[in-house]
């Protein structure tokens, strides 16, 4: 288990298989599944091409990069130039972006081509993979039900294996949760880890860019080449580049301190915990200490997370005007884009601010003080990703019932700090992860802990 | 009637404030200056503050005496409204920086850093975003002014002030922009936008006070409104923008990291900073006992300052500063040169001066050696004599005169029967015969005490 | 009917509000948090701007992706509603 990609890139650097050869599979997977399963929105034309120069460059004896020949899908909201970022919206449908994200410059410089664009729910604003303008994606875990969301055409490609690798959006949960629903791995990184040049934004504060891959080793992979300072940009750690595969190879978490929550099992359904129960009692077995840990306040974190995330992406928004590119976003977007546009332009006025808008923040602080100190005691915190199973496509859910899938992932954005999910188990056949949560630039340990657990799933 | 402004001024910086591209807008081509940054491209995200753009807003805001805000997060903040020529659709604006300070006996509320949006042509419908980006300072005052006199005194004493600096784009049509508020007895307070210069503000103030008064005066109400300067017919207009009125909805640029001054930065700017034009006014009138009126055209340039403040301590300041105030700046104003610019060195100046000062040289002797000096600069001493200036023997000036009347009798003859303006012939006459190195208060003095004898 | 669509997604935007209100309300008060990490001061030296060309090239797509624009490169947005 969890060899998938590392035996894949051995393929590729003894030349059993060509970088054409790879991207040409993919295409074809592609055409083949996507029209069913719906996780891509644009597929790269020049992919080929692109691959054609790697194995020129690499005949002539250039040194290959990291992710050399891998066929690798990018978000809708990440800049690459060239193809559309549409965010899954008819606001920039026809937006051919005009320059790289930094992440996208990072994966180019090791040699991995860009297969093509993923499907999300627009705007980021969803957690199932059902508001995309470009049509509902499907889950290929389990058929007939949502993929999660919003990085959902990232959690379907990887889970259909459409491609290699996938880069998504995490403001809220958007790639630990279609990571969960799908069965496949994905990590939320430490912000202020990944640049963010080039996203387009839905919470400034609380996003990252991370990996969606089959296993541990790929996630960690894809990390480490879009992770590390970068300074054409304001608000980053100021931290050095660091290898995580390398820390993977017979990953050992002997002695490990585990925290688990009792809150969690307040929150989430009994058949889902039951699935993490039993991944806990792994852990135990591989030698890990289990340790209880108190987050009182870990509900709070959800209706504070929407105030904020809604005040940021009014802001983030008025950028669409029409003018420029694109069309005025209130004039096409869908419900729930607008809903949080109106939400935040209500409590960012002058007289609400203070009630809604600050108080969100000084919950925040609370949030935050609690999980540092649970992280104080153990290295990280493990539980359920979501509280509930993926609902079939097409079930209808208020707004509230649809930010419910959010409240176990949320905590760690609102924090700063990181999460990964690796899959843990299945109920009726439907895929459930368990989230690793760890300290500030505690990838390391997260990253160990899921691979050891993905080891002897 | 109380009128209060709000100062835009561009900083001369060369990279923008918030990404890498030039700030010289006005050279190059529309959005030639551009990158996704500057120009709100999806996605896009600020690199961090332009260091130098701090320091000067910090520098300028000391330079009009104010309180810098220290010790405290100052953050950048998004002030968000709906126009063509925000590219994002919100200004990244600082909370203030430094506040109290005072110009002139006009109170100055705060000083704060922005960014300009692009250049919006409302006529035609056009936006050229190089301008984007290019970092200013805001100097917003009390409504402390009362006429649109005193906005324009007050406008031309800050424009001195901020370029005494040197660190503010030089004025070149648009580097400094103004909103004017202004509100009469009886009405709400209007706001007039699109403001270029000085003339403007006062054109402006003027329009709005007669269509002000005229409205009161009918009976009409003067509502609260922002209104826009049309420059090329001196006129106002309404602007009518109910969303210019929103709110803001300030929130901390979560993309820029809050700014903290200190102390310690405070104390090395205030250190390396050049002394404000007026306060060094004051203190020339303090200390040297100078006229106010040639101690304002002594700081009309630092450089100028600099030179009389050397000068002065070796020579009477009096005189020193009746030299600077009228003939050095006559010379340097008809030789197109600015203070900068002189090459002769101080100790020449003062050489000269204390020539003068002992009476070796007349006035218009040592005029004339200043000319030379500020062409071709050397030793006043040696120039004297090269321009065959030596003070006249008074012997020698007793015979110039004796000979002149001598062979001007006819004029003599005249001034003897009244004609006064004979004397002025035959002095100059004099002049010619002494090579102009006699002084002509001491020629007239001579000429008529032998012409007394005469009559 | 755009009308009725944004009034019931007002509505709907509020049932959060109101619930964040509710599990707020034993809560102390504290300091805000804004920024996941907070540092200070962060600046960028003044000096050498950016090179043309990558402006030329960013300019490019830039103008192809306007909606409209004129010969010389400017942006063409509405004329303003207060121009005589």
């Amino acid at each position: 288990m969890g060899e998938v990609t590392k035996a894949k890139l051995d393929q590729l650097r003894s030349g059993e298989l060509s970088p054409v050869e790879n991207v040409r599979r993919a295409l074809e997977r592609i055409s083949k599944l996507n029209p069913k399963i719906n996780a891509f929105i644009e597929v790269n034309n020049g992919a080929v091409a692109q691959a054609e120069a790697l194995e020129r460059k690499l005949k002539r004896g250039k040194r290959a990069g990291k992710l050399a020949g891998l066929a690798i899908g990018i978000k809708s909201n990440i800049n690459v130039n060239g193809l559309r970022a549409t965010c899954a919206s008819r606001t920039l449908e026809d937006y051919v972006a005009a320059y790289d994200a930094e992440v996208v410059k990072r994966v180019l410089a090791e040699d991995g081509i860009i297969i093509g664009v993923n499907n999300m729910d627009e705007f980021a604003c969803g957690s199932s993979g059902e508001t995309s303008a470009f049509g509902v994606t499907d889950n290929p875990a389990a058929p007939g039900r949502i993929p999660g969301g919003s990085s959902s055409g990232g959690g379907a490609a990887i889970a259909s294996g459409m491609c290699d690798l996938c880069l998504g959006t995490d403001t809220g949960g958007s790639i630990r949760n279609p990571a969960s629903h799908c069965g496949v791995v994905g990590v939320k990184p430490t912000y202020g880890l990944v640049p963010r040049q080039g996203l387009i934004d839905l919470g400034m504060s609380l996003e990252q860019i991370g990996p969606i891959a089959s296993d541990v080793y790929g996630a960690a992979l894809l990390l480490e080449v879009i992770a590390g300072k970068n300074l054409n940009e304001s608000v980053m750690l100021d931290v050095p580049k660091v290898s995580y595969v390398d820390k993977l190879d017979g990953a050992d978490i002997k002695g490990m301190k585990i925290g688990i929550s009792p809150q969690f099992a307040e929150i989430t359904d009994l058949a889902v915990m039951d699935v993490i129960d039993k991944s806990i009692e792994t852990l135990r077995d591989l030698g890990a200490e289990i340790v209880n840990v108190e987050l009182p306040h870990i509900e709070e974190a959800m209706p504070a997370y929407y105030l904020i995330v809604s005040v940021e992406f009014f802001s983030a928004t008025r950028k669409f005007d029409g003018r420029k590119y694109g069309k005025r976003i209130e004039d096409v977007c869908g419900d729930e884009v607008l809903r949080r546009i109106l939400r935040g332009r209500y409590i960012s006025q002058k007289e609400y601010r203070g009630k809604y808008y600050q108080r969100a923040l000084q919950v925040r602080t609370i949030i935050r003080r609690e999980l540092m100190a649970a992280l104080e005691k153990v290295d990280v915190i493990v539980g359920p990703t979501v509280p509930k199973l993926p609902h079939k496509l097409g079930t209808k859910l208020t707004p509230m019932e649809m930010y419910a899938y959010d409240y176990l992932t949320i905590p760690a954005n609102l924090a700063g700090i990181c999460g990964g999910v690796v899959k843990a188990g299945e109920v009726d056949g439907v895929p459930v992860g368990m989230q690793v949560q760890g300290k500030v630039l505690g990838e390391e340990q997260v990253l160990r802990v899921m691979r050891a657990f993905e080891a002897v799933s | 009637m109380m009128v209060g402004l709000e100062v835009h001024q561009q900083l001369a910086t060369e990279r923008k404030m918030y990404c890498d591209c030039p700030t010289n807008y006005q050279d190059v081509p529309p959005n030639t200056n551009v990158c996704p940054i500057c120009t709100g491209m999806p996605g896009s995200k600020p690199l961090s503050p332009n260091e130098k753009a701090v320091d000067a807003a910090i520098e300028l805001a000391l330079m009009l005496g104010c309180k810098v805000v220290v010790d405290k997060p100052t953050y950048i903040q998004r002030k968000h409204y709906d126009y063509p020529d925000l590219p994002s659709g919100y200004q990244r604006t600082s909370l203030p920086i430094a506040v109290d300070g005072e110009l002139q006996g006009v109170r100055i509320r705060e000083v704060h850093l922005e960014e300009d949006p692009g250049q919006y042509d409302p006529t035609v419908g056009s936006v050229d975003f190089n301008r984007s980006g290019v970092p200013l300072v805001e100097i917003v005052t009390e409504p402390d002014m009362r006429s649109p006199e005193d906005a324009r005194r007050f406008l031309r004493q800050l424009i001195r002030v901020l370029e005494f600096t040197g660190k503010v784009r030089p004025e070149a049509g648009g580097a400094m922009r103004t909103d004017v508020n202004i509100s009469l007895e009886g009405g709400a307070r209007v706001e007039v936008k699109n403001i270029n210069s000085v003339k403007g503000a006062y054109k402006a103030l003027k329009f709005e006070i007669t269509r002000q008064k005229a409205k009161l005066g009918r009976g009409e109400a003067v509502v609260r409104e922002t209104r826009a300067y049309l420059e090329s017919q001196m006129i106002t207009t309404s602007m009518r923008l109910k969303e210019m009125e929103e709110d803001y909805r300030y929130i901390p640029d979560p993309d820029i990291f809050p700014l903290v001054i200190d102390d310690a930065k405070v104390q090395k700017i205030r250190e390396q900073m050049v002394e404000p034009p007026h306060l060094r006014e004051q203190r020339l009138v303090e200390h040297y006992g100078i006229q106010q009126a040639a101690a304002n055209v002594i700081v009309s340039e630092r450089k100028f300052a600099d030179l009389f403040e050397e000068v002065a301590k070796e020579v009477d300041p009096k005189l020193a500063a009746m030299w600077f105030r009228t003939k050095l700046k006559k010379v340097l104003n008809y030789m197109k040169l600015s203070a900068a610019a002189i090459k002769f060195t101080p100790k020449q100046l003062i050489t000269l001066l204390q020539m003068i000062q002992h009476n070796k040289v007349t006035p218009e002797q040592g005029e004339l050696v200043l000319r030379e000096l500020v062409k071709k600069p050397a030793d006043p001493k040696e120039l004297v004599q090269r321009l065959g200036l030596e003070r006249i023997e008074w012997g020698d000036l007793e015979l110039a005169v004796k000979e002149a009347i001598r062979r001007n009798q006819k004029a003599v003859k005249d001034y003897l029967a009244g004609r006064k303006e004979a004397l002025n012939f035959i002095a100059g006459k004099v002049m010619e015969l002494t090579g102009g190195r006699a002084d002509p208060r001491k020629i007239l003095k001579l000429l008529r005490a032998e012409l007394l004898k005469k009559s | 009917m755009a009308e009725e669509r944004q009034k019931e997604i007002e509505r709907s935007a509020e049932e959060i509000v109101e619930s964040f209100v509710k599990a707020a309300e034993g809560l102390p008060s504290e300091r805000e948090m804004y920024y996941s990490q907070e540092a200070y001061n962060v600046v960028r030296p003044d000096g050498k701007p950016s090179s043309s060309e990558e402006r030329t090239k960013f300019r490019k797509r830039f103008i192809k992706i306007m909606p409209a624009k004129d010969e010389d490169g400017n942006l063409r947005v509405e004329v303003a509603k207060w121009v005589k």
